[in-house]
């Protein structure tokens, strides 16, 4: 059967990600590579202090991720497909072999640039338990106002799904949603409302940044953030690298597209475990792990095992 | 008006003469019939012209995956604009035939593996639908207006002669094969191994064209297999109503059952429960389903008299093999199932079916459908209706007569049996479908309703059972419902007083109307509380796959 990769998206940083990658060829070229075209030690980005600006946050969660795909994929572990969450969208594109890593770290950097500068304070994203896409979509429109905006942002699993906008609205989403029965609705620890119309300059800026760059074909099928189709056109991945963030993630579908297509094992790349919950209760009949908690060497036999085993 | 320039004769034998000339065209690649499997991609692409019906032999259990496979490997620049027709879209190469333009239009039953990307398809333009059927829907129009040009079909074993042994998963081969063979479609059959002799003709030679030995097996899931581990004592408790107020009540002597925990918690108590209460040998005599293991102790506690198949089931080879007197096997001892009758035994010649559903509305409409996902109906909406053709009576059926007019005519008891909540807290009762939405968003010409609301007679929930077909208007149908609807949108709006009017009419029963306690529904009433207990009923002859044994 077949083998997805899975790349997380910001949330699942953490001070010393970078430095807390093993040991291995595959992850020092990319560290000095990352090195190269900062012109800076990406070692100084994954502090608790640096971790603070999102353009950090993205450039070291992209790094980190692409060091240990490379990694598996150098001891013969390699996936049948790719997905990525919001940021991590890039890294997948990298792993699919559309997009250099040198591109792709221009890019998430610029990324990150565009969207600290947007929104400095009164918005962010909360997310809603216990309700699904059908129940939540009308209580949103119901509360949203031009001048009090908030949006369906990313359906994460039918009963998990973040909203984002100005602060105030959320809250009044959260009321009504408990009121419907949410298990339970917060705000999440972020100042960017992503993945709503709010964010659809950074799409734009984005866009033209990426039509100076060259992409290729895809290896290996890439599931969309915004449409969760299963993309194998480099110009279809492009388009979602620079739409995704005005648009909500469809993780849910994407990663079952994924299924439908036979994965059956699940690896989220270090440092992310999120994922990996996600798809552990999505696909009772498939396996999902992250990097981070078995070890490179434990996935790569995994991936290696998957791939022997008969449809 | 005859048109008296018409000089050209008719040709009566079109059909005929195209079959003729196309396997006169891989004369040069198949040798007695058989068709080499590493030049089974240019065979296809010379048996199939553009715009062929083709069916392609996937259903819930078995899958010709070679060939799907192979056709997946075809040029569309040679075969293209192809109609498939197929029971259940499963691989994912089904959907990929249609990704690189081999094929454009799908009739199909089930799509329940490939629901996401069926429905992304459509929306794309990808995919042109044809409609959404039920088995037996399908199997009939197989031979009105979707006569087939190619049928890729799965066998276990050929011999020389083209003869076919399908044994224990003979499922639909034979009805996909008919409607080829007797209609001048070309019948290409992918089977494990040639053999110089099989354990029995399934299917006879003469209605095969062409045999491909496959590269490995075809595909076979363990379908209809529950891990008695995993039944919950919500699940008995809806059991042990169940019994007492559907099966006993009614006398329900023959009966399918669906997949599922519920259902295969009835299985578990019927030796325990069911025996406490003296009902053996009075009700669940004959059934039509798979065989399920856990069905194993009642079988060998004698309630079983007979079972009628649709499919087979991983690990069961050996153990139904043994049983003969409740089986249908063959001469060579194993299984022959057959999904067309047993579709038609559970429509036209049981007393009862009883299933589940992920969504049932205030009327008792049920679907199966969620949002964004196109799944098809296989087999349930076949069993789970009341065929108005039917003739002969039995105890159940005249148990369900209301009112006293001579015409009056029994019914068939049509159980939905549902948890008031689905995993995650979703509510199982709710205002409206989703499958509303889906129908639109898909352009589908109907809503994909699995059981209709007016041929559910029963729903049973952890809170009581539901007597709908007492029901005298729809008012008193919804709210009937909303009494054992529990903390759902639709059971919030019961009102207690009439909940005991209710009661009293019998159209509604609580646990403690039937002699049940809550507390007395423990898992120490399954006859059997895992995959092992289920072997040691079997004797060693219930052989499960390995993701059910105990130590995966």
């Amino acid at each position: 059967m077949k083998s997805a990769f899975l790349f997380p998206g910001q949330g699942s940083q953490k001070a010393g990600m970078l430095h807390d990658l093993p040991q291995h060829t595959s992850i020092l070229k990319t560290l000095l590579e990352a090195n190269e075209v900062l012109n800076q030690d990406v070692l100084l980005w994954d502090t608790e202090e640096a971790l603070q600006s999102t353009v950090a946050v993205q450039v070291a969660l992209l790094t980190a991720e692409v060091a240990t795909a490379r990694a598996l994929m150098s001891e013969g572990a390699t996936p049948d497909m790719v997905a990525g969450h919001s940021v991590g969208s890039f890294s997948a594109a990298v792993i699919a072999g559309v997009l250099d890593f040198k591109d792709a770290l221009l890019l998430v950097k610029k990324r990150g640039e565009l969207m600290e500068s947007a929104y400095p304070h009164g918005y962010g994203m909360g997310v809603v338990l216990g309700l699904n896409e059908r129940t939540l979509l009308p209580i949103i429109e119901e509360i949203s106002t031009s001048t009090h905006p908030v949006f369906l942002a990313n359906v994460n699993a039918p009963d998990q799904i973040t909203i984002a906008g100005k602060l105030s609205a959320i809250g009044d989403v959260f009321e009504l949603a408990r009121r419907k029965g949410a298990r339970k609705a917060q705000f999440l620890n972020v100042s960017v409302p992503s993945h709503c119309p709010l964010l659809q300059f950074v799409s734009e800026a984005l866009g033209k940044a990426l039509e100076d760059i060259s992409f290729h074909e895809p290896r290996i099928p890439y599931a969309g953030n915004r449409t969760a189709r299963a993309l194998r056109k480099a110009n279809a991945i492009r388009e979602d690298l620079a739409l995704s963030i005005s648009n909500p993630v469809r993780w849910y579908d994407a990663t079952s597209v994924l299924f439908e297509l036979g994965a059956r094992l699940y690896v989220e790349m270090s440092p992310g475990s999120v994922l990996t919950e996600l798809a552990r209760s999505a696909f009772t009949d498939a396996r999902s792990l992250s990097v981070s908690e078995f070890g490179l060497q434990t996935a790569s036999i995994l991936i290696q095992r998957e791939k022997a085993r008969s449809v | 008006m005859f048109d008296t320039n018409q000089e050209t004769v008719r040709s009566w034998t079109k059909r005929q003469d195209e079959k003729a000339i196309k396997i006169s065209k891989v004369e040069h690649i198949a040798k007695n019939r058989v068709i080499p499997t590493d030049r089974i991609v240019e065979a296809l692409e010379l048996l199939i012209s553009p715009g062929d019906r083709v069916v392609l032999e996937g259903n819930n259990q078995k899958q010709a995956s070679f060939l799907s496979a192979s056709l997946a490997e075809v040029d569309p620049g040679k075969v293209n604009q192809l109609h498939m027709i197929m029971s259940s879209i499963s691989r994912p190469e089904h959907l990929d035939i249609f990704e690189r333009g081999v094929a454009e239009k799908i009739d199909f039953s089930y799509a329940g593996p490939q629901s996401l990307r069926v429905a992304q398809m459509i929306e794309d333009g990808m995919l042109k639908m044809g409609e959404i059927h039920t088995y037996l829907e399908l199997y009939g129009r197989l031979f009105v207006d979707l006569i087939p040009n190619v049928v890729l079909v799965a066998a276990d074993k050929a011999d020389i002669n083209g003869n076919l042994y399908t044994g224990p998963n003979t499922e639909e081969t034979p009805t996909i094969i008919e409607a080829a063979a007797f209609k001048d479609g070309i019948v290409i059959v992918q089977v494990n191994e040639l053999v110089e002799e099989l354990p029995r003709v399934d299917i006879p030679g003469t209605w095969v064209d062409f045999i491909v030995e496959a590269q490995k097996p075809y595909q076979l899931e363990a379908l209809f297999t529950r891990d008695p581990k995993h039944i919950t004592e919500l699940q008995i408790l809806m059991g042990m109503m169940a019994i007492r107020g559907i099966y006993e009540k009614h006398n329900v002597q023959s009966l399918n059952h669906g997949i599922g925990f519920n259902t295969a918690a009835i299985e578990l108590l019927l030796p325990t429960y069911g025996e406490q209460l003296g009902l053996k040998g009075k009700i669940c005599k004959n059934w039509v389903l798979n065989p399920h293991p856990t069905l194993i102790p009642a079988i060998e506690s004698g309630w079983v008299e007979s079972i009628h198949c649709f499919g087979g089931e991983v690990g069961m080879e050996q153990y139904v093999a043994a049983r003969p007197d409740v089986f249908f096997t063959g001469r060579d001892g194993s299984l022959r199932s057959n999904r067309t009758l047993s579709q038609v035994a559970g429509q036209y010649a049981t007393d009862m079916f009883i299933g589940s559903s992920l969504q049932i509305d205030q009327y008792g409409n049920s679907s199966t459908v969620t949002s964004g996902r196109l799944s098809g109906f296989g087999g349930a909406p076949n069993m789970g209706h009341d065929p108005r053709g039917r003739r002969h009576s039995t105890p159940a059926w005249l148990d369900l007569v209301t009112g006293d007019d001579q015409l009056a005519r029994g019914r068939k008891l049509v159980v939905q049996m549902v948890e008031t909540h689905q995993a995650g807290n979703v509510p199982v009762f709710v205002e409206s479908l989703d499958a509303i939405s889906v129908a639109r968003t898909a352009n589908l010409s109907t809503t994909p309703v699995m059981i209709y609301g007016d041929d559910v007679t029963h729903v049973v929930t952890e809170e009581g059972i539901a007597y709908l077909y007492k029901a005298q208007s729809l008012e008193e149908r919804r709210h009937a419902l909303a009494a054992i609807a529990g903390v759902t949108p639709i059971g919030m709006k019961h009102d207690t007083k009439r909940t005991e009017k209710l009661r009293q009419d019998g159209l509604v029963a609580l646990p403690e109307d039937l002699g049940i306690r809550r507390t007395d529904a423990k898992r120490t009433l399954l006859a059997a509380k895992s995959v092992e207990d289920l072997v040691e009923w079997s004797g060693g002859l219930y052989n499960p796959p390995d993701k059910f044994r105990s130590c995966y």
